[in-house]
């Protein structure tokens, strides 16, 4: 409209039929979503039996919203619990290329090479993964854009790509002479210390949702990612051909991560049964089925693992099995998550017996003013009196004159 | 530098015109939602979403309301327009990994479209649902709090378009004077269930209280809000713990793998 004079603009304000041509414009907020198709129908009951008033799954003392999630089911897709997996091999494995290169000798140089190359492959393996589970993958590089301790995605990003870089400046310098071979082998050094969190930032990023089994689980989880990190990562190792000098480090360090695998995974199993509403995705459905055989599997690779003889064939049945359980485990536990996020009484009944503000905050007292532990009367039907609290002019039961209006 | 801003949405008056839901829809001109039937009561919204920034909870519950009776017998409508809370500590934006969601100058917190990848991470960290990723956009959105509006010193649409001041936004300190003196008029009339829902950290100290707070007549879940919430990065110490303690233990697995492994040893 450059080319309008002052008359123009005039007759525009004041004839009232010219509308702005701004608002033809789609500038709203939300106009810039790229939408291609309608909504997928809204989860609910597919038909009520009963008048709403009468119907939904629940109680008077645990009430629901026609029984609809609270909370918004996880979005990621197979490649993240895959990446769960390889992340935490990649982590493992650049710990032991480590552990090798400073204190394993000459004998053992081919297997830290190959933990060098194994945790690299799993670098980029993984941060394609993790590309590939973006809305927006073309964004990706987003996830350098600010360092943000609260966030263990954020810590992650940082850690996976400053291991991946790590790693390979030690697979490609390591073995050269002089000042670039002592550079190569600093950066295996740091690519060790950043698989550590490699392997158990997962279980953080997991626990640090609103997901009631997943929260719950947070004490514990880590060790289990960590100790199965050491057991896959093992198992993987184990699967190449080797030597027998090789294989008594192998042994060590797989077996040491399968124990420690079996009893970390008992514990996770026992922090999550705290609440039955929240343990229940472990142990039915798809869920329950990936947890029971990612523990058959776990349990049987250590048990073939231990048994006497050294065939071929035992060897790589027990690392199958193993790696089986691994993977399992990390898919039952995302699968855990989605089914334990569509209950909403995981989320209600964890909060009411304590594991919701109250397990940081030490509240005592639900949103409502009320205590948060169940039965709880139905409201407006003679609760219990209790004191008002004090400087709360809302407590219920304190009873002042309407203000003068 | 505004001032904090925020809702409070009193559900003693909501009648359940769904007026903010439309207003909301065309002012941020967000697409439609597929105008599905769920057959429960007259809410076929369900849930706040990618496309749904305001949604109209209908409670039809087999008890009276206080000091009411009604030839229905033992029955009563709740009504609840809901919306993102704008929580102060705000696990959305404690989770993003992008710095996609800020915290604007009206203290109110913002999804920038331009950054945000789709990761999906403040879906999972949200503790009452409301943010959420839209598959063929592959973004998340939430509710801005009409952040285009209020710069201009304007009142947010949902709250323009609602015609009982169920929705009210303004300065957060005058709204919290504003809601105690109704919490304390409903109770001169009898109402006592009546209760502010999210209104400071003293009330919900998971999420240091909300911007968007509520006036509620019955327990949290009944409206499909969690009772205790709280911001999960509150608990990650612990979490961030256990990786400190597996890591000091595959540290030692891995030397002691090593060393007794080395030639000439057992």
């Amino acid at each position: 409209m450059s080319d309008d004079t002052l008359l123009d603009r005039l007759q525009r304000k004041a004839d009232g039929r010219n509308i702005d041509p701004r608002a033809g414009i789609l500038e709203g907020e939300g106009a810039q979503q790229r939408v291609k198709d309608p909504e997928p129908p809204k989860p609910g009951p597919e038909v009520l039996a009963t008048v709403p008033s009468r119907s939904g799954p629940d109680s008077a003392e645990a009430p629901s919203y026609y029984g609809l999630p609270v909370l918004k089911e996880p979005l990621w897709i197979w490649s993240v619990p895959a990446y769960f997996y390889v992340g935490g091999v990649a982590g493992a494995a650049s710990v032991l290329g480590a552990a090798l290169e400073h204190l394993g000798g000459r004998g053992l140089e081919r297997l830290a090479g190959r933990c060098h190359t194994v945790a690299t492959a799993g670098d980029l393996v993984s941060a394609g993964l993790l590309i590939h589970d973006l809305g927006r993958p073309s964004r990706f590089l987003n996830m350098l854009r600010v360092f943000r301790p609260t966030s263990p995605m954020s810590m992650g990003s940082w850690v996976l790509a400053g291991s991946g870089a790590a790693n390979t400046a030690a697979l490609a310098l390591r073995r050269r002479p002089g000042a670039w071979g002592s550079l190569g082998r600093a950066a295996g050094a740091v690519g060790a210390a950043l698989g550590l969190p490699l392997a158990g930032y997962t279980a953080v990023l997991v626990s640090n949702t609103a997901v009631p089994l997943w929260q719950q689980v947070g004490r514990v989880l880590p060790l289990f990612f960590m100790a199965s990190a050491t057991a896959s990562a093992g198992s993987l190792l184990s699967l190449f051909p080797h030597t027998d000098a090789e294989e008594r480090v192998l042994r060590r360090f797989r077996v040491a991560g399968k124990v420690a695998e079996a009893f970390t995974r008992e514990a996770v199993e026992l922090e999550a049964r705290r609440v039955v509403e929240v343990g229940r995705p472990l142990r039915g459905g798809a869920a329950g089925a990936l947890w029971a055989l990612s523990r058959t599997c776990s349990l049987a690779g250590l048990g073939v693992d231990v048994l006497p003889g050294r065939a071929r064939w035992k060897q790589v049945m027990a690392d199958t099995l193993s790696t089986v359980g691994a993977v399992a485990a990390r898919f039952g536990i995302i699968q855990a998550g989605r089914v334990s996020a569509r209950d909403p009484q995981a989320t209600f009944q964890g909060q009411r017996q304590g594991l919701g503000a109250a397990q940081v905050e030490g509240n005592t007292e639900a949103s409502d003013g009320r205590p948060l532990s169940f039965p709880l009367p139905v409201l407006g039907q003679g609760a219990p009196e209790r004191a008002p609290r004090p400087d709360a002019p809302y407590a219920r039961f304190m009873v002042t004159p309407p203000e003068p209006s | 530098m505004g001032s904090r801003k925020g809702f409070f949405t009193d559900t003693t008056l909501c009648i359940g015109c769904k007026a903010c839901e439309v207003a909301c829809k065309q002012w941020n001109q967000l697409p439609d939602d597929g105008f599905h039937f769920t057959g429960m009561s007259y809410d076929q919204t369900a849930h706040l979403g990618a496309s749904t920034w305001r949604h109209v909870a209908f409670v039809e519950r087999p008890a009276p309301l206080q000091g009411q009776t009604s030839g229905a017998g033992d029955f009563s409508w709740l009504m609840m327009s809901d919306v993102c809370k704008h929580c102060q500590r705000a696990a959305c934006l404690e989770a993003c990994p992008t710095g996609a969601i800020v915290r604007t100058e009206f203290d109110t917190v913002y999804v920038q479209p331009d950054v945000c990848n789709g990761c999906g991470y403040c879906v999972s960290a949200c503790p009452f649902g409301v943010v959420d990723r839209r598959e063929d956009d592959g973004r998340a959105w939430k509710c801005t709090l009409c952040y285009d509006r209020i710069g201009d010193d304007q009142t947010p649409a949902c709250a323009k378009a609602c015609p009982t001041a169920s929705i009210q936004y303004g300065d957060l300190d005058e709204l919290h004077a504003r809601a105690e003196s109704r919490v304390r008029a409903l109770h001169g009339q009898g109402v006592t269930d009546a209760y502010l829902y999210g209104k400071d950290a003293e009330s919900q100290p998971g999420t240091g209280g909300l911007n968007a707070f509520f006036l509620l007549l019955d327990k949290p879940e009944v409206y499909n809000l969690p009772p205790d919430p709280v911001a999960p990065t509150k608990k990650a110490l612990r979490a961030w713990a256990s990786v400190a303690a597996g890591a000091v233990g595959m540290v030692a697995v891995a030397v002691g793998a090593a060393v007794f492994g080395r030639e000439g040893r057992g």
